[in-house]
């Protein structure tokens, strides 16, 4: 099940872990329009925090995140 | 639902599993975890454990020369990080985070390098953030401040080098990924079911191995613990050194704080009552536990190069148990590093630094010998007091973040 939600973007961080996937997502997003969206894939259990954290930090919006089987999608808007 | 009883139980199993735990409630549990060791035996020390393993793989095939070496279960911290390490992999089945997570080849490369130069740092260092740090400010080491020190200079370093390899050199942390074994969703059921097995196993067979010998027995139901709690508060020293310059977030320096107020006041109470002592000599070697003669120079050096270590494979030396627990492969091959680096540097490289070293360099400075138990205390406190204020206002400011 997929969110209903255009992505501009997607960034793969699947076996990654801790700090690669957050220097990657602020990396990514810097280079973005604001009220783009990015699709941030991860298989880091810690991301599950760390991204929301992070997000409400820089004012960027979280939309939603989904666990496929251990793989974590992270839809989020550039603010 | 329909049956209550049921439901209280997956209620209770949901609260402590299904979320992370607070980062200073994991560092509170720890403290509590590492006095009950200092009481059983010795104190929770993490690169001991690097060395006994490495030692035993080069017993068993006869290189270097090095003989005469216990047994991993026989060794207390060869034990101890054997247990923190299956204990996380419980916590991680009990809250459906386990999965073997394949990194791109950069990232493996990565975590090599990072277990070998913590290796080198804890060789020369005379401790890791666990033994040196958590461990050697709670028996106010003053050796342990400056390699704390170290840490700190060694890990912001490494930060500007993974910012500035994204940019330079990008296919080190992209490539093939793989990921095994992970719980379907919310709902999958055979990770909480093998990690109940594989706790219970473990404590029956390692409580019936070590009937005979309390302080063994201690140091494996403890790191089994140690294990869970790590991994279920994911309890983090790198992120406490290296998150006030990447994301400006509070939360793990602050977990650390609370781990080191707990072991520091636990310690001091130990050391200060000469507990399980009778006389004045081993009341002072009590009170010298875990004070080493890396006053300085050792301490720094170390300390710069174990921070470099940690920051690039993603975990110190605890770090990298845990997280390999939960199934990070870029984390087994720091642990491989470490592990086979530790004695080569043991035997190698340290005794040469060591000679070298000015007499001054090579004291044991244990606080309390020249300002007090309450001034040593005190010191550290303030020490902490500064530390919690910068976090709290760089968090505010982003003063000193980069992301």
């Amino acid at each position: 099940m997929d969110m209903d939600v255009n992505v501009d973007k997607t960034l793969d961080c699947k076996g990654l872990s801790c700090p690669m996937p957050m220097l990657k997502l602020a990396k990514e997003m810097k280079g973005m329009d604001g009220g783009q969206v990015l699709e941030m894939l991860g298989t880091d259990p810690g991301s599950k925090g760390d991204v929301p954290g992070w997000c409400e930090k820089t004012g960027n919006e979280l939309l939603g995140v989904e666990d496929n089987a251990g793989v974590f999608k992270f839809y989020i808007r550039k603010g | 639902m329909g049956d209550p009883k049921n439901g209280a139980w997956r209620q209770l199993w949901a609260t402590f599993f299904g979320k992370t735990w607070p980062v200073w409630a994991g560092g509170i549990v720890l403290a509590f975890l590492n006095i009950c060791l200092f009481l059983a035996k010795s104190p929770w020390g993490g690169s001991g454990t690097y060395t006994n393993w490495g030692e035993n793989v080069y017993q068993a095939i006869g290189l270097f020369g090095i003989d005469h070496v216990k047994p991993v279960l026989a060794h207390s911290y060869g034990l101890l990080g054997f247990m923190t390490l299956l204990g996380a992999f419980a916590g991680a089945l009990f809250g459906r985070e386990f999965a073997l997570r394949i990194p791109p080849m950069g990232e493996m490369l990565k975590g090599l390098i990072g277990g070998v130069l913590m290796a080198l740092g804890a060789t020369l260092g005379i401790g890791c953030t666990i033994g040196g740090f958590l461990s050697g400010w709670a028996a106010l080491s003053g050796g342990a401040i400056i390699l704390a020190l170290g840490f700190l200079i060694g890990t912001y370093f490494a930060l500007k080098y993974l910012i500035w390899e994204m940019e330079a050199l990008p296919k080190m942390s992209m490539g093939k990924t793989y990921t095994f074994l992970a719980a379907k969703g919310a709902g999958g059921v055979w990770q909480p079911i093998l990690g109940t097995i594989l706790t219970i196993f473990l404590l029956v067979s390692f409580s019936m191995r070590f009937r005979a010998d309390n302080g063994m027995a201690m140091f494996a139901i403890i790191g089994l613990v140690i294990g869970i709690v790590l991994q279920r508060s994911r309890f983090c020293i790198v992120r406490a050194f290296r998150e006030p310059f990447m994301t400006g977030e509070s939360e793990a320096p602050v977990g650390v704080m609370a781990a080191l107020v707990v072991g520091i006041i636990g310690f001091t109470v130990i050391k200060y009552m000469g507990v399980g002592t009778s006389t004045p000599g081993a009341a002072r070697a009590l009170a010298m536990v875990w004070v080493y003669p890396h006053f300085w120079l050792r301490a720094i050096i170390g300390g710069v190069i174990f921070g470099l270590g940690m920051t690039v494979a993603g975990g110190c030396a605890v770090g990298t148990l845990w997280r390999a627990g939960e199934g990070h492969i870029k984390l087994w091959f720091s642990a491989i590093g470490f592990m086979l680096f530790a004695p080569i540097s043991k035997k190698f490289i340290v005794p040469g630094f060591a000679e070298m070293l000015p007499e001054w360099a090579k004291q044991k400075v244990f606080l309390p010998d020249r300002f007090g138990y309450g001034g040593a205390v005190l010191i550290f406190l303030v020490i902490i007091a500064l530390w919690y204020g910068f976090v709290k206002w760089n968090e505010r400011t982003g003063k000193f973040s980069a992301i």
